[in-house]
């Protein structure tokens, strides 16, 4: 697992927005971002980012403290030690008060042609 | 120093005033911490019904669905191409190639045996290294004797592209003409594997509180999810290869490559996470 130093994420909100602060959790510490711009209404799109400069066992956003938030789309960029930069995309999820959705990825495995 | 040696020869000597020097003095003397003192009263606040609070309840991970992104490179490719992906554990190596090598379908081979009569398998086993060979829509998945290092998949993974590139460039068939004629429907790989999961293998991890469950079965490739105590358990990995791959392939030959979809870090006690 590399040290993760920065992350960028980009959600596309379906049709229920959040009417909250964004938040995500890093190894079970709830945050809000420190940059972000965009929004969670309906239709809308927020991006966010955040230096963790931590080795990230778990990495999740938060659903609202109440109602229903409906995500189309999650895009994440990390920015991992002695790691070329990635990302993922992660598909369509509902979040609640019960849930968070997890939203990292260990970096691609080396490649080679052969 | 000094005050250490005193005490020590008053408590051999019987003298009584030098051995009930109080500790926090010694300590003070030789620069060590008292084990002597007062106990501190602790200034947290008693929690009383005013000022208790519910802890926030835990929230429950969930996995939103991964998108693959691919740029497409090498698909419209006139030329075999191949990428080998070691696993990160080093045993295996996952050779992808732009063309498909069994459609629709998997076929497992344990050894250079059961590789006769399927040239592209029989030329893959000519490698003395090795071990088990996967075939997969466009992929062969390879095991090999000895070696848990990624890069030291390199050499083999090399000679492996060009056997490969070798035999789909020759025109050949790829697998024998009796596997391909044999496969069984896919409800009967559901119902053989079931049994199996039903009869063999949950009474077995059943002991560990633990539960397999088949979620899904694509031509002769089968997916299962681990639950119970098996989710998350650090002897997850050794039982599904050693435990649930064995009886699968024993019990039913034709099964071709077997996924695990559990998420191990959402599980109870979770190793892997």
């Amino acid at each position: 697992m590399p040290k993760l130093n920065l992350f960028k994420l980009k959600v596309e909100t379906g049709d229920v927005g959040l009417a909250e602060p964004v938040h995500f959790t890093i190894n079970g510490h709830k945050l809000p971002f420190d940059d972000f711009k965009g929004g969670t209404g309906a239709g809308e799109t927020f991006e966010g980012e955040f230096e963790i400069r931590s080795f990230a066992h778990s990495l999740t956003l938060v659903g609202p403290e109440s109602g229903s938030w409906k995500i189309r789309k999650i895009h994440v960029e990390y920015d991992c030690e002695n790691t070329q930069p990635y990302s993922a995309s992660f598909g369509e999820v509902a979040l609640d008060e019960t849930t968070e959705v997890n939203i990292w990825q260990d970096p691609p495995l080396p490649t080679w042609d052969v | 120093m000094t005050s250490i040696l005193k005490t020590l020869s008053a408590l051999f000597s019987g003298s009584k005033s030098e051995i009930n020097m109080p500790s926090a003095k010694l300590a003070e003397e030789n620069n060590m911490p008292s084990t002597n003192q007062e106990p501190v009263s602790s200034p947290a606040e008693e929690p009383t019904a005013e000022n208790f609070t519910e802890p926030p309840a835990q929230r429950r991970v969930i996995q939103a669905p991964v998108l693959v992104e691919s740029s497409g490179e090498g698909q419209a490719s006139e030329k075999v191409l191949i990428k080998a992906e070691p696993e990160e554990k080093g045993d295996q190596c996952k050779l992808m190639v732009n063309r498909p090598l069994f459609a629709g379908y998997s076929w497992f081979f344990k050894d250079f045996e059961s590789a006769a009569g399927s040239p592209l398998a029989e030329k893959i086993f000519s490698s003395d290294l090795v071990d088990t060979l996967l075939i997969h829509n466009s992929t062969a998945i390879v095991t090999k004797f000895g070696g848990k290092m990624q890069g030291d998949w390199l050499p083999l993974a090399k000679e492996l592209g060009q056997i490969i590139r070798e035999v789909l460039e020759s025109g050949s068939p790829l697998l024998s003409d009796d596997i391909i004629k044999n496969l069984p429907p896919e409800d009967q790989v559901r119902k053989d594997i079931q049994k199996v999961i039903d009869t063999e293998v949950n009474p077995g991890v059943a002991a560990h509180g633990g539960k397999i469950v088949l979620t899904s079965v694509t031509g002769n490739s089968v997916t299962i999810q681990m639950g119970g105590g098996c989710q998350g358990c650090s002897a997850a990995d050794l039982t599904l290869k050693q435990g649930i791959h064995s009886s699968f392939r024993k019990a039913v030959p034709y099964v071709g490559a077997i996924y695990d979809e559990t998420d191990h870090a959402a599980g109870m006690n979770p190793y892997y996470s």
